[in-house]
């Protein structure tokens, strides 16, 4: 691969393609893009796309935690991102996403998920949230975290009645007015930063080239409130406990200052309703 | 679906009776550490290497109820020959929990949790191993859990560095691992199960989180960080310092239990 050039780096805070150390790439967010969903995103960075759809189903809850619903990921990383992933390739990567994924949402602040509960016990939602990577050009775990936040946002969960009868029996009754819906608040999802530390310094959002000219990287998870729920050294090399310090400190300056944006954004996309323009998936 | 209404058959879905304790039970709130131990105090650590004999090399370690074994097959050929393989070795680690380590029952299949395991043992292990001295070919690492009270991940990266120092792979350092658990301000070194796990209610507390760190001592480099929970971002920092004092105090008993393995294999000339 074409040699990162260190000086500039070091020296002018630039590189290859004019970014500085901490800047993302152009980055397009798009919601609502699969109506069979109950909630759906589409974010393209530089060449990455990834498309976020969940869907909510009514399931038991898990027997320690019985008033809480709980969150399904799966990762599908298909042929049609890169060639490598044909066959069973991707499968590795795919399970490493969605392992980083559960650990990222494994704290009870990320999602409140007691607000997933119909009927403590016996009945809960289910969130499946099917991640499908359609291009691959680095920076996969950041790209898959916001796609995740944007989808959360644009759940709507329909609201349900649990009716007892005489006998005892619960039956459950779907409103019938198909816009009363239950929205999810993703103000504390975190987002997952990647550093990866090439030479001496540390860059934001790295493309295939840049990541092969590091040994080891940084994967860290922040809320907006600037907490980390999730920090896992990924790559083949070692870290000094230095870099790893002045990482996980950029990591969370600017993961904290992703969170704003994102949201005004998907608030101002959600406000133009439907003279929304849809740009799917051609662009 | 046909049911079948002549057998009676058991529940679908079997629980464990531990699921249904009185709540009180459930969140005993640990005042003091089982054994007197201090929050910065790292369980003692009972290590031995040579233990399985068709094995290149093998470790096994107990550290308070957990209790890891390891075995190291290789270098090996490898299977499959691309590029990467021609300049340097692989490292294949493999970490299996056997069904009855955990209170819950476990399957045999391989699960997400164990390749979690496996995937993280080898990317901690990886810059340890001088792997560019064994060209075209692989190295395995089978890591099996047979008790899980605490600290998986830590433990069998200190098991594979001793078995990897047995087996006589040329390694930069050994790999010492030690994990932490965030409760609130107070941080506990190398949890036990009930510890790491903690009550659900206290989850719903500030600051709760888990922390793993593997390290190269001598050079003082991390070769692997784990962190789930929810934590700001000193305490983490803290947490990953505490850490690496806890790799360094386990040092010496690693050192010595590789020593006395060599010296059984190789035993000094008598004078």
């Amino acid at each position: 691969p074409p040699p990162v050039s260190l000086s500039s780096l070091h020296v002018d805070d630039l590189r290859v393609d004019g970014r500085g150390c901490e800047d993302y790439r152009h980055m397009e967010i798009e919601t609502d893009v699969v109506s069979n969903t109950d909630g759906s995103a589409k974010v393209s960075l530089g060449h990455t796309d990834i498309l976020v759809g969940i869907k909510a189903e009514i399931g038991k809850p898990r027997p320690m935690v019985p008033d809480e619903g709980y969150l399904e990921f799966f990762v599908d990383c298909s042929a049609n991102a890169t060639p490598e992933f044909e066959g069973r390739g991707g499968e590795e990567l795919g399970v490493e996403l969605s392992n980083t994924l559960y650990k990222v949402f494994n704290n009870r602040h990320s999602l409140d998920l007691r607000s997933l509960c119909i009927c403590p016990g016996e009945h809960c939602w289910v969130l499946y949230v099917d991640v499908l990577l359609l291009q691959c050009d680095g920076n996969l775990f950041d790209a898959m975290s916001i796609a995740i936040k944007a989808a959360l946002f644009n759940t709507r969960i329909p609201k349900v009645h649990i009716s007892e009868d005489e006998e005892g029996v619960k039956e459950i009754e779907l409103s019938d007015d198909p816009y009363d819906c239950m929205r999810l608040n993703v103000e504390n999802v975190p987002c997952i930063v990647t550093l990866c530390k090439i030479a001496h310094r540390h860059v934001v959002d790295a493309t295939l080239q840049e990541k092969a000219c590091s040994v080891a990287s940084l994967l860290i998870s922040v809320t907006h409130k600037g907490m980390v729920t999730c920090v896992r050294k990924l790559g083949r090399g070692s870290l000094d406990p230095d870099s790893i310090f002045e990482m996980t400190e950029t990591g969370k300056r600017v993961g904290k200052a992703l969170h704003a944006p994102l949201m005004e954004l998907l608030q101002k996309e959600e406000s133009l309703g439907k003279k929304r323009q849809k740009v799917g998936f051609l662009a | 679906m046909p049911v079948d209404t002549k057998r009676v058959r058991g529940p679908d879905e079997s629980q464990s009776p531990l699921v249904f304790l009185p709540p009180t039970a459930q969140t005993c709130e640990v005042l003091r550490r089982p054994g007197d131990r201090g929050k910065g105090d790292v369980r003692p650590l009972f290590a031995r290497c040579g233990l399985v004999s068709q094995a290149k090399g093998s470790a096994y370690i107990e550290a308070g109820n957990t209790k890891i074994m390891c075995s190291v097959y290789g270098p090996r050929e490898t299977e499959r020959k691309d590029d990467t393989d021609m300049k340097s070795g692989r490292l294949v680690c493999d970490v299996r929990l056997a069904p009855f380590s955990c209170q819950k029952r476990g399957a045999w299949i391989q699960g997400s949790e164990e390749r979690d395991l496996s995937l993280a043992l080898s990317e901690s292990m990886q810059p340890g191993v001088c792997l560019h001295r064994y060209p075209r070919s692989q190295i395995e690492v089978n890591v099996m859990v047979l008790e899980n009270d605490g600290g998986v991940l830590a433990h069998a990266v200190t098991c594979a560095s001793m078995a990897l120092a047995d087996a006589g792979i040329e390694m930069y350092d050994v790999v010492l691992g030690c994990a932490l658990r965030q409760d609130g301000d107070s941080c506990l070194v190398d949890p036990d199960f009930s510890e790491e796990r903690g009550s659900w209610q206290a989850g719903y507390g500030e600051n709760q989180g888990r922390v793993t760190v593997a390290l190269l001592p001598n050079f003082n480099q991390v070769s692997g960080l784990h962190a789930d929970g929810e934590m700001r971002e000193d305490t983490l920092t803290a947490a990953v310092r505490t850490c690496m004092d806890g790799c360094h105090k386990l040092y010496p008993v690693v050192q010595q239990a590789i020593l006395r393995a060599v010296k059984r294999k190789a035993p000094p000339p008598e004078k």
